[in-house]
Formats: structure tokens, C-alpha cells, sequence
């Protein structure tokens, strides 16, 4: 997508009284919203740890910047899955997701696991420690969301949970 | 030279970093919280990683998730910006232990000067003037008065447990010292429960005036003038300019050594200032050192043709300081002003919120160092500086003209800012003749109270 495609999206938007508009396509997520003075605000989505160009002001003074989901990374969830209201492990630190004690042990916790508050689901090694992470919260693994060996940012969700 | 560089701060520093990574082709990742997702800095860098939510002890000051965030990106170096952990020797030796180089000077360094009276001592030692003060406190009023007459008067009274300007009087002879030494203790005995005062020289009508310092991993200092920061509003800095109009180039020669003079005491490497008080009669005396890139040292830049930030970068990465740096006069002149969200109209009240319009100040000679834009929501965690409006000119009264021209241009809606105090303030006519201390401020808003009233 490029500028002139989102001056043009934005202009709609004005013409027509909408307030949110999000589009996701090849990799591509972009969410524009108008603000409650009616300017629009363009909210990229950036998970974990991916390239952001530069940003590209526009006449009004909005930048744009528009994230490209990294490929491979199951990071951004595809258009509103079924689970997309339920809640998330999220990352507490930042440093390395991996998703089993040892490269050649099975996983802490597969799809459909049930955990409680003090069950390890993963490890997230940051300067060479290894930390065991904690579901925090009781219920089934629905979803897995951090991909193992990949890095995580703070606050990254990492399982997707349906909480007893 | 460096690879990858991580940038340890946000706001408009983050981007001023950023920017001199990218004339140096070195590739930036950004650290953030979660509140400035949508930050210019986060933006304009390589690559961003969010460590952790607003409040700065939980994100910008949190050292395992930024050496995380620095091995997780296999960056060479960080640069610390300012504030944060810009002059935490703990920080510093982080870094050095896990190989991740620090853009700045050595934990040590920062030890030896960051502390303000190790930093004293060390200038006592290298004889650079300190403000003269009785050693300790006085304890009796025959003591104060042996101490005032070594110090010479006029003389400043001090609370020891003081702070932020609290606790100070004047005294200019015995008989005002004796009665206003009772006083000071009785005063501090209630304010702070600490009833014990030293005296310090009190010196009239000082400007603040520092020293911008370069140190190379060779050992070689050099200073790049001066810059006068005595506009200030409670102890915070509001406009700077270079060169200072009170010092001519005889005073800044003398002063220039001894500042390098300090620095080389300390071995000092990488960018720092030099902090002195200086009366009108050509007394200067050492205050404290800043061990770091300041804010205002876009007014350098400009008067020098030097980029500060890139090279802090070069000499962290091992590169001399060029030859002619040592030979360098000022060129031109340049005002800063500083930008902050704030209501002047209610006590200077932080104003975050959302700047629904921007457009910024141009043409010749006018520098924006900004992270704001059209659409941005001003965190309400961090300080409430938006901004740096630097304008430059040939001479003082041209640079003056620039930078009222400039805030005249320029329009952010959605916040209130203190544009409009910095426009009255260049208007001012002591500003204007340069006539002015760090008393300034407080007598120009005397000024429009008593204008107001009439």
C-alpha cells in the first residue's frame, strides 16, 4: 500500500463520516482511526521485533507508518479468529521465546493443555538465563502465538487462553 | 565503526540520536514503552522493541530488559541519551560486562564526577575555582563570622539538609550574618528538622554559564565554547544561547582551561559540560559536571559547525578527535527555546494531551529539534519538553530576530505550550541587551505581576 492509496482511504473516510477502517493484506496491517477531533491517527500494528520505515508526513501532519507483519511470524492473528476476545500470556520480559526446557524435550504445553496459575509454559532466556515462565491464570491453552527460538518484546502475547 | 546502535531514551533525544546513527550509516534499534508505540523515535529507528509499560522505573530505567533488548538485536554500542541512565555508572559497567560498548565516558568517570562534591574536590585539587564556603558547618556565630571574613563578603547562609534554593539568606557584614545566622538555624531546625547551616560565597547577579568538553580515548580534551543558560524558571534551564554575551574571548580562553584542565584531572572521555557560576566582575567558580550530551547542545552545534552527537558515536568507536577541533572560534550565534507542554497560565502546569495540529517554524536559520507531530499523544509519564526551537544567525540580534520571527510561526494545537512566554521573553528589553542573570525569570514575571496590577 502506498501513500497515495492511504490519502485516498483517508479522504473516504472523511467523506463519509467513518471513523475506523482496518485492512490487512500479504503481510500487510493497517489500521486508521479518527481521532475525537476528527483527525485521523494511524495505528500500525508492530509486533515483536520487525523493521518500521521511516515515517511519511502528510499535508496535515499525520504520519503514517505502515508495519509489514514479519513472514513466518504467527505473531498477528489473522482476521478476527473465533479466540480473538479471549486473553493472553504476555511476555513479561524481553529476551528468547522457546517453547521447551531442552531443544530435544517435548514442549511445556501443546494446544488444549490445561494450566493452572503455577504451571511453566515457557522459557524466555534473556542474558543467558533461562526464566520459567508462568500461565499466571487457570484454563486451556487455545492458541500459540510466540514462535520458539524467535525473540519477544515486553508485553507480547505469547499463548492464547480460555480461562475456567 | 559501530553496526547497530541502541538507543536507551525516547521523546526528541531518541530521534536526535537517530538521526546522527543514519549520517554514519549505522543501522538504530529503538527501545520503548508501551505508551510510545507510536512515538517519532519508535518510528524513525531500524528496529523497535517495547520494554515494558509507561512509568519509566518499569521501561526506560529497567537495565535487564534494555541488555535484553540490546542482545536480543545484537547491537555494538548504546547511547544513553540524556536523563534515564544516561549518568548511571551502574548502567555503564552493565554495558561493559556484556560487551555492549557505552556512548559515554567510563562508570568511573561518571563516579568521580557526577558526584557534586567529589567533583569539587577534584576541581580544588586540578585549582580550578570552586565557590569559596566555610568546610562544614558553622556552628556558633563566632565561627560564622571567622568563616565570612575568610570568604569575603557578601556571604550565603545555607541550610546543610537544604535543597532546591530552600533554607539560603544573604548576609553582607557581621551584623547581618550574626542575626540572620540565628534565623537560618531556626528556620532549617523547623523545615527540615536539621538545624545546621554552612556559608558559601554569595555571588551577585551570577550567570550559569558551561563548558561543552570532547574527550578521545587518546587522552586529547578540548572545549567548544561556552553556553549561557542563566534564563531559568526554578532551577530548570528555558532558553540557552552561544557564545554567552557576558564573556569575551579572554574569559573564555581562561575558562576553556580549566575546564580541559578538569577533564584531563579525570581522564574524561566523550562528551561532557563543564558547570560554572560567573558575576559580573569576571569571577567564575566551578558548580558540577554533566556527565553526558546535554539538552541544549544544539546551540554548539550551530555556533561551532560540529554534530556533538555524532561525534560522541566516532570517539566511543575509537576515533580521534579531529586536530582543528582544538582551534576552533565561534562562528555565528544561536538561541534555544525550550518547548515544553505546559499552561504559563497556571503555574506552568504539565499539559498532556493530543496535538491536533502542527506546523513548525522554517527558513533561514531556524532548527526544530522535535519528536512532535500532527496527531501525537503527549504520555503523561515523562517530562513535559516537546521541543527545541534553535535559531541561528550571523550575530545576537539577528538570532533573536530569527527565533521571534519563529515562535511567532509557529502553531501547535491541542496542548498548551510556553511559546508564548518565550515570545514575550524575546521581546524583553534586558534579554535584548543581554543584560540579564539568574535572577531574569523571577523579576520578569515581578515585571508583568506589577503590570497586570495596574
Amino acid at each position: 500500500m502506498d501513500i497515495k492509496e492511504i490519502k485516498g482511504i483517508i479522504d473516504l473516510m472523511r467523506k463519509n463520516g467513518l471513523t475506523e477502517f482496518e485492512y490487512e493484506k500479504d503481510g500487510t496491517k493497517i489500521r486508521i482511526r479518527r481521532g475525537p477531533d476528527g483527525e485521523p491517527q494511524v495505528i500500525a500494528s508492530s509486533p515483536g521485533l520487525i523493521p518500521a520505515p521511516a515515517v511519511l508526513p502528510v499535508s496535515a501532519g499525520v504520519p503514517l507508518a505502515v508495519a509489514p507483519t514479519a513472514t513466518g511470524a504467527p505473531a498477528a492473528p489473522a482476521a478476527a479468529p473465533a479466540g480473538s476476545t479471549l486473553p493472553t500470556i504476555n511476555s513479561p520480559m524481553v529476551g528468547t521465546f522457546y517453547s521447551s526446557p531442552a531443544p530435544d524435550a517435548p514442549a511445556y504445553v501443546e494446544v488444549g493443555a490445561m494450566v493452572n496459575a503455577e504451571t511453566v509454559v515457557c522459557i524466555i532466556e534473556a542474558m543467558k538465563v533461562m526464566n520459567e515462565i508462568k500461565a499466571e491464570m487457570s484454563g486451556t491453552i487455545v492458541e500459540i502465538l510466540a514462535e520458539n527460538g524467535k525473540p519477544v518484546e515486553f508485553g507480547k502475547p505469547l499463548f492464547r487462553i480460555k480461562p475456567v | 565503526m559501530f553496526d547497530k546502535v541502541l538507543i536507551a531514551n525516547r521523546g526528541e533525544i531518541a530521534l536526535r540520536v537517530i538521526r546522527a546513527c543514519k549520517d554514519l550509516g549505522i543501522r538504530t534499534l529503538a527501545v520503548y514503552s508501551e505508551p510510545d508505540h507510536d512515538s517519532l523515535h519508535v518510528q524513525a529507528a531500524d528496529e523497535a522493541i517495547c520494554i515494558g509499560p509507561g512509568p519509566s522505573p518499569q521501561s526506560y530505567l529497567k537495565i535487564d530488559r534494555i541488555i535484553s533488548a540490546a542482545e536480543v538485536g545484537d547491537v555494538d554500542a548504546i547511547h544513553p541519551g540524556y536523563g534515564f541512565l544516561s549518568e548511571s555508572a551502574h548502567f555503564a559497567e552493565v554495558c561493559q560486562s556484556c560487551n555492549i560498548r557505552f556512548i559515554g565516558p567510563s562508570p568511573d568517570s561518571i563516579r568521580r564526577m557526577g558526584d557534586k562534591s567529589l567533583a569539587r574536590e577534584n576541581a580544588r585539587k586540578a585549582g580550578v575555582p570552586i565557590p569559596p564556603g566555610s568546610d562544614g558547618p558553622v556552628q556558633t556565630e563566632q565561627e560564622a563570622i571567622k568563616a565570612a571574613k575568610k570568604i569575603g563578603y557578601p556571604v550565603m547562609i545555607k541550610a546543610v539538609a537544604g535543597g532546591g534554593g530552600k533554607g539560603m539568606r544573604p548576609a553582607h557584614n557581621d551584623v547581618s550574618l550574626v542575626k540572620g545566622f540565628l534565623a537560618a538555624r531556626m528556620e532549617a531546625e523547623k523545615a527540615f528538622g536539621n538545624p545546621e547551616v554552612y556559608l558559601e560565597k554569595f555571588i551577585e547577579e551570577p550567570h550559569h554559564i558551561e563548558f561543552q568538553i570532547l574527550g578521545d580515548s587518546r587522552g586529547k580534551i578540548v572545549h567548544l565554547g561556552e553556553r549561557d543558560c542563566s534564563i531559568q524558571r526554578r532551577h530548570q534551564k528555558l532558553l540557552e544561547e552561544a557564545p554567552s554575551p557576558l564573556i569575551d574571548g579572554d574569559l573564555r580562553k581562561r575558562m576553556g582551561r580549566a575546564a580541559i584542565k578538569l577533564a584531563e584531572a579525570v581522564h574524561y572521555e566523550n562528551a561532557g559540560t563543564m558547570e560554572f557560576l560567573v558575576d559580573g566582575k569576571g569571577n567564575y567558580y566551578f558548580l558540577e559536571m554533566n556527565t553526558r550530551i546535554q539538552v541544549e547542545h544544539p546551540v554548539t552545534e550551530e555556533v561551532y559547525g560540529v554534530d556533538l552527537v555524532k561525534e560522541q558515536i566516532k570517539i566511543a568507536a575509537g576515533e580521534r578527535i579531529p586536530a582543528e577541533f582544538e582551534n576552533l572560534r565561534p562562528q555565528r550565534h544561536a538561541i534555544e527555546f525550550r518547548i515544553n507542554a505546559e499552561d504559563p497560565a497556571n503555574d506552568f502546569r504539565p499539559c498532556p494531551g493530543t496535538i491536533s495540529l502542527y506546523y513548525p517554524p522554517g527558513g533561514i536559520g531556524i532548527r526544530m529539534d522535535s519528536h512532535m507531530y500532527g496527531g501525537y499523544s503527549i504520555p503523561p509519564f515523562y517530562d513535559s519538553m516537546i521541543g527545541k526551537l534553535i535559531a541561528v544567525g550571523p550575530d545576537r540580534a539577528t538570532a533573536i530576530a530569527r527565533l521571534q520571527r519563529a515562535l511567532d510561526e509557529t502553531i501547535i494545537r491541542g496542548v498548551k505550550t510556553t511559546i508564548p512566554l518565550g515570545q514575550r521573553i524575546v521581546r524583553d528589553q534586558d534579554f535584548r541587551r543581554g543584560k540579564y542573570s539568574t535572577h531574569f525569570l523571577e523579576r520578569f514575571f515581578e515585571k508583568k505581576v506589577e503590570a497586570n496590577q495596574r
